[in-house]
């Protein structure tokens, strides 16, 4: 079985770790003093680059390269740490918050003092209410003790760390909503370019980072990018000549919860399998594994099929789907596929920003749509439509089968791909969130069809065994392009 | 403008805790607008909820308009517009509590408060007669892994049955 590996969360349940004394009992601050004894900014931002650490919030982009974007000569600059987690399935920023602050302190202030950031916004959702007053106490401590304010242990460095409440809106996780919320107005993303790294919070250059991944910094350069990149897979990218290393580096703090025994948060190498992860959790309670939501509400669904795909950037990338926010959620043979994306579609609809048209119709839309297939209304035809395909003379054309249509499915793919098309990665909205209702809506159609088509046909729910639910790769569009990656080393 | 109209509403103004708070508020943003979420969060502690009149003072602290005050509020979800009971109990509904069985969680709650869920825009539906509790559902709460949670004001109750709501509401 998998070991859990913690780095992040290894003293997270030391008693009292949240105060200043305790932290620098175990290593607290001592990694920011390194940084600042024996390296020059620059060196720090090599060293992030180098480690191969991807954005922990969603997207999963190169830190050091979102660093590299950042002019130089424009000042002030900011830093907005990300700590407004409302992805379905995620909780794991909500620990570091309750019970170890002070990490996430010393990881902005290495942030800061590689990019030469003077003012630091945490930007907390609104329900946080006990994270943001750790937080707060543990800043204050901060200032007591000389790790926050003007000239720094006397190094010359200024930082400056404010906790800012969200007020529950999910939009406010992406940066540039969380950017516009942040300056006091509606939480509406804005079009990019130009990107918060050029023109950001009160048009100054930003650095958005999650959480997580600004805790990783005090270990990367702590312990040196060499015992980092030891950690998760580094695969290889194909599509250049020689092929370029992609690093999955890093631990992860992934969050299951749905139908396992013992669902939490389990800090483990990046890349392993969703089996091994369901088999760390306690196992699956139930008796077989249906699907599995491997990133928060937003990503793809996996079937039974994908279990052996593993839990990384890139395989997940390739599996069409995302690691996202890292979390997942497990569902076992009792539940219904309609059920869930009913579910899921009523939290997109009640979260669109009302920013773009496509999103702000199309996202009610799509919950009705589900609402109505759920509640036995879902519409069919009762015409059957010649089947195109391979004929028996070997051309394409009527194959002498019909089929029955389904009206609403096809409708309801329709929409969903008018928001955002997942198979051309296009949206027809500002953000991703488009393609974050889409996603779901699409792969959960296009891989338990056989579900959606029997609440049709028998008017209600019909909860069908895992085997008949379940559409094969072989005969879905949806799986398509899907191959296991190669790890570098192999090469 | 007659007098009678500008006096409907009892103006509103920070006590002196809060405008000490306020202060130290405004002069983390190099620009005063960007202190209106922790502003009005500070304004509905105090009023219970965001009258028109608070608008009115926000807008005024901020140097913005009313409107531009109001348009915040109507986008967050945490804003009231209309008053709430005394204890605000918010049911986490999204996949992760409905997959641990939060509907009985919810279904409970509604039959013993006697009352329905509010909606954004009737409060007063999910508001108990004598005004002491607003039964609202809200969207994930960030802890899937202790399903299903409730939020009653700033605490935050886990792994729920309908026992454990029982004697939550009976220590309120």
């Amino acid at each position: 079985m998998v070991e859990e590996r913690r780095i992040l969360y290894e003293h997270l349940d030391v008693p009292d770790i949240n105060t200043f004394d305790v932290f620098r009992q175990y290593d607290g601050y001592a990694r920011f003093e390194k940084a600042i004894a024996e390296y020059q900014p620059d060196d720090i931002a090599k060293m992030v680059m180098d480690s191969g650490l991807k954005g922990r919030g969603g997207a999963g982009f190169s830190t050091g390269l979102k660093w590299s974007f950042v002019p130089k000569d424009i000042k002030p600059c900011y830093l907005c740490c990300n700590a407004d987690e409302s992805e379905p399935g995620t909780f794991s920023n909500r620990y570091v918050l309750e019970k170890n602050p002070h990490l996430l302190i010393e990881g902005i202030l290495i942030c800061c003092y590689a990019m030469g950031i003077e003012t630091t916004y945490v930007y907390i959702r609104g329900e946080f209410t006990l994270g943001k007053k750790m937080l707060d106490a543990a800043i204050k401590e901060a200032y007591e003790n000389g790790y926050l304010g003007k000239d720094i242990r006397g190094t010359g460095l200024n930082v400056d760390i404010y906790s800012h409440p969200g007020a529950g809106a999910y939009i406010c996780g992406e940066e540039t909503g969380l950017i516009e919320s942040l300056e006091g107005k509606r939480g509406q993303p804005r079009n990019k370019p130009p990107f918060p790294a050029v023109e950001g919070v009160f048009s100054k250059p930003t650095v958005v980072q999650n959480v997580e991944t600004l805790c990783n910094l005090p270990f990367i350069v702590g312990n040196g990018v060499e015992w980092y990149t030891q950690m998760g897979p580094t695969y290889a990218d194909t599509r250049s000549d020689p092929p370029t290393p992609d690093p999955n580096t890093g631990t992860k703090l992934y969050c299951i919860s749905g139908d396992v025994n013992e669902p939490g948060v389990y800090e483990l190498d990046l890349g392993l399998t969703c089996s091994e992860l369901i088999e760390v959790a306690g196992g699956l309670r139930g008796e077989e594994v249906k699907a599995v939501i491997p990133g928060g509400s937003s990503a793809p669904i996996l079937t039974h099929y994908e279990l052996d795909t593993r839990l990384d950037f890139t395989s997940l990338t390739l599996a069409k789907s995302m690691l996202g926010s890292g979390g997942i959620i497990v569902m076992n043979e009792t539940r219904n596929i309609v059920d869930c994306l009913l579910n899921i579609m009523k939290f997109y609809a009640h979260e669109s920003c009302g920013q773009c048209t496509p999103c702000r119709w199309g996202t009610p839309w799509v919950r009705d749509i589900v609402q109505r297939i759920a509640d036995g209304n879902g519409r069919k035809d009762t015409i059957t439509r010649p089947k195109f395909g391979v004929a028996e003379n070997g051309r394409w054309g009527d194959t002498g089968e019909t089929e029955e249509i389904y009206e609403d499915l096809d409708l309801l793919e329709s929409v969903a791909n008018n928001i955002a098309n997942v198979d051309t990665m296009t949206w027809n909205t500002i953000c991703v969130f488009g393609i974050a209702v889409s996603w779901p809506a699409v792969s959960y159609l296009r891989k338990f069809r056989p579900e959606f088509e029997a609440a049709i046909r028998e008017g209600k729910l019909v909860t069908l065994p895992i085997a008949e639910a379940t559409v094969p790769p072989e005969e879905n569009y949806a799986y398509q392009q899907r191959f296991v990656p190669k790890e570098f080393a192999d090469l | 403008m007659s007098d009678e109209l500008v006096q409907i509403e009892t103006p509103f103004a920070f006590n002196e805790e809060n405008q000490r708070e306020f202060n130290e508020l405004i002069g983390r943003y190099p620009i005063k607008e960007a202190a209106m979420l922790p502003t009005l969060h500070l304004a509905q502690k105090q009023a219970g909820y965001i009258t028109p009149a608070v608008m009115k003072y926000v807008a005024e602290q901020l140097e913005v308009t009313v409107m531009k005050v109001k348009d915040v509020v109507t986008f967050y979800p945490m804003f009231f517009e209309e008053p709430v009971g005394e204890y605000v109990i918010r049911v986490c509904h999204t996949l992760p509590c409905a997959l641990r069985d939060c509907k009985v969680v919810l279904d409970h709650l509604k039959a013993k408060l006697d009352t329905d869920i509010a909606s954004e825009t009737n409060l007063a539906k999910g508001t108990t007669a004598d005004g002491k509790f607003t039964l609202m559902k809200v969207e994930c709460l960030a802890s899937c892994d202790v399903a299903p949670v409730i939020m009653v004001n700033d605490d935050l109750y886990k792994n729920l049955t309908p026992e454990k709501v029982d004697e939550i509401l009976n220590n309120l």
